[in-house]
């Protein structure tokens, strides 16, 4: 993998602030975009800037092939058999949104979602509104310190209706064994849904090596543009899955009083669609895949590793797995006795490094276990070893002022 | 305790700057809740915190780890001192638009934030005299220009402080400007509080008047001001190096021949209100302080035209 040749397809790392270069270390957060997907955008706006799927003329067809190419382009990034398994989603929010609010428990069977502790509220609040309008309940598999505990799952998976969990937490970097969770559901007959927005940047997915039955995530983190995301479902499952809005391009007909709704996946993609966010999505898998993602995982590895050893070394408390190799490219720590906003504002300030703090959408776990917050890196493809060396100087200046 | 002073320094930026108001209200809301003794959930202080040692930390680190260590001590120091000058910009801007000069009725010489040229300044001195306010007359003195002159300046000032001495070419500017219609006499006003020879000066100007060179005398005066012994002997000393009859002058002076005359125009001054030197009354018009020339020229013009 050639760091210097992939860097110059992200514009932005060329631009300066304050006559210094940009250190990002935030792409948890927000990827940067390569050219090759602001180009493709552009295309759009530049060249067919038409509604697809509606419009006969040479624009309509162009982006509704263009759309429907970007469908195919998903569905074979996640190894999806049948591109029309593939929804196109506003982000992985949304895509759990839709799960949550229209997943049939089915009469005899039981109305328990099992969810991990370590959930984004993308995942915990949609289910946590359906539990309060009084047609769902509850549960948490332990995911603390140590890691998803499979044993605990696999108890309360026995009364669960439906798994909804984290592939990989945007808060640590750490996965639960997402292959084991879903062999031990379906052994259950429990269908498990995915979030799948910090995996995807960084792992080969295969839905149907997984055998998951739902699987959500977001464009943004994958390099790809704001506003777009995936929800993959199974054929059988959409079927069976109720739209969360409807509106044009859902139904095939309509009455005063009915309408002949469509199949998946237009019956879940309410008014008109973000054909350039779509475009420019799939450019950026193509993009991920020509690079390669083992060559990404590993790239990112090594730079957390290094980051990692270096800041335990200067007395920082890391979450999640001690291994830099279990948290993929996150690195979420803690300098007893700092505030982590005041170590983001200070890199920020000194050297142009852009990292996050917070509680990173997931205040339930960190309220659960009596943590204020932490500051977060996150390294991809594009972050080189200097980056990191220049990151580690900053944290050891940080770190050697307090008394 | 740095959101109060985002909150002073926000406040006054936002009376300007649309900008800054959503800084100003977040200080504001955070000082409310310090004071509340609640956490300021902005992180305001966490975030201005950060951004101050961050940016030292650029080029000095150890001033860095300084500030940040230290920084609610410095958040206090601040606080204090910009309470404090807050105070004393409230006071001298009440002297400068009660006296002309921020530094209030007393130590008029000192700089003045509000003036930085300096032209407010004058020399002052704290009466007691509580009676109501008279216009002075020319008093017993000797004045240039003719009787029937249709404007009269009176000066009240002191041959030893500056901002008399200042005061001097403007003065002899609107002498020449107005010639043959304005009336013109000096009230001596020693401000012996400050300058302790001040009266022995304008005995010297009044011994000088009796050998009929008050005029020249007073510009002597004025020209050797700080480049001399201001004593009694000083005094003796620059009437020989002038010219003066000796004899006659150092009988003048160790009798305090014209004391009373001094202390007449001293209490026409304090009966008119005068505070300080240089005052200028035009007809009924004041001026206080070396004004520009522009100054004496618009009022003597409104009199003129009367």
């Amino acid at each position: 993998m050639n760091i210097e040749k992939i860097r110059q397809d992200f514009p932005v790392l060329g631009d300066k602030i304050k006559g210094r270069p940009v250190i990002y270390f935030d792409s948890a957060c927000m990827a940067l975009k390569p050219r090759q997907v602001i180009e493709a955008m552009n295309d759009y706006y530049l060249h067919y800037p038409g509604c697809g799927e509606r419009s006969e003329h040479a624009f309509g067809k162009k982006v509704t092939e263009m759309v429907e190419q970007s469908r195919k382009t998903m569905a074979k990034f996640i190894g999806a058999k049948n591109p029309g398994e593939i929804i196109f989603t506003r982000n992985a929010t949304e895509g759990i949104n839709i799960v949550a609010n229209g997943f049939d428990f089915g009469k005899s069977k039981s109305n328990v979602a099992l969810l991990s502790e370590k959930e984004h509220n993308s995942t915990l609040l949609p289910w946590q509104k359906r539990k309060m309008k009084g047609n769902a309940r509850m549960e948490f598999a332990e995911f603390g310190r140590e890691g998803f505990n499979l044993d605990d799952f696999s108890r309360k998976v026995k009364n669960a209706g439906i798994v909804s969990v984290v592939y990989t937490s945007n808060m640590d970097g750490s996965s639960v064994p997402a292959g084991e969770v879903v062999k031990i559901a379906h052994e259950n007959k429990v269908p498990v849904l995915l979030d799948a927005a910090k995996a995807i940047p960084h792992k080969e997915i295969d839905v149907r090596k997984l055998d998951v039955d739902f699987l959500a995530f977001s464009g943004h983190k994958m390099l790809g543009p704001t506003g777009t995301g995936v929800l993959y479902g199974k054929k059988d499952m959409l079927e069976k899955l109720d739209g969360l809005s409807v509106g044009g391009g859902t139904v095939m007909d309509s009455n005063y009083d009915s309408a002949k709704w469509e199949n998946a996946p237009e019956r879940f993609e309410a008014g008109l669609q973000n054909y350039a966010g779509i475009i420019g999505m799939a450019k950026a898998a193509e993009y991920l895949k020509t690079i390669g993602m083992d060559e990404i995982e590993k790239h990112e590895i090594m730079l957390n590793k290094k980051a990692s050893d270096a800041v335990s070394g200067i007395g920082a408390e890391i979450l999640g797995p001690e291994k830099a190799g279990q948290r993929g490219g996150i690195l979420s720590f803690n300098l007893p006795g700092m505030d982590p906003h005041a170590i983001t504002i200070m890199l920020n300030e000194s050297r142009n490094i852009m990292i996050r703090a917070g509680r990173h959408c997931v205040h339930s776990w960190f309220n659960h276990y009596k943590v204020d917050g932490s500051a977060r890196a996150s390294f991809y493809m594009y972050n080189t070893e200097e980056e990191v060396d220049a990151f580690i100087d900053e944290m050891k200046k940080i770190s050697g002022m307090m008394r | 305790m740095i959101c109060i002073i985002a909150l002073v320094v926000f406040g006054i930026l936002a009376i300007f700057s649309a900008r800054h108001r959503p800084m100003a209200k977040e200080a504001l809301d955070c000082v409310l809740r310090r004071i509340s003794f609640r956490k300021c959930e902005s992180r305001l202080d966490v975030r201005l915190k950060g951004e101050l040692t961050g940016k030292i930390m650029r080029t000095h680190p150890g001033l860095a780890k300084f500030v940040f260590n230290y920084f609610e001590w410095l958040s206090w120091a601040f606080i204090i001192l910009t309470v404090l000058s807050l105070v004393y910009t409230g006071i001298g801007g009440y002297n400068f638009y009660k006296y002309g000069n921020c530094n209030g009725k007393v130590n008029g010489e000192d700089f003045c934030i509000f003036d930085p040229a300096g032209k407010g300044k004058f020399s002052g001195l704290v009466s007691n005299y509580t009676g109501p306010v008279v216009l002075p007359s020319l008093g017993k003195n000797p004045t240039l220009g003719p009787a029937d002159a249709k404007v009269e300046m009176i000066e009240f000032g002191c041959y030893m402080c500056p901002f008399t001495k200042k005061a001097e070419p403007t003065v002899k500017m609107v002498l020449q400007a107005y010639e043959g219609r304005i009336l013109f006499t000096f009230r001596d006003f020693p401000i012996t509080e400050k300058h302790e020879f001040a009266e022995l000066h304008s005995l010297a100007a009044r011994c000088s008047n009796d050998q009929d060179k008050y005029w020249e005398f007073r510009d002597f005066l004025f020209e050797k001001q700080g480049n001399m012994s201001h004593d009694a002997d000083g005094m003796k000393s620059l009437a020989l190096e002038f010219g003066l009859d000796m004899e006659q002058f150092n009988e003048c002076m160790d009798s305090k021949k014209h004391i009373a005359t001094i202390e007449e125009d001293v209490m026409a001054g304090i009966k008119a209100g005068v505070y300080g030197t240089p005052t200028f009354f035009i007809n009924n018009r004041t001026l206080v302080g070396p004004q520009d020339f522009e100054k004496f020229e618009k009022i003597i013009e409104q009199e003129l035209a009367k």
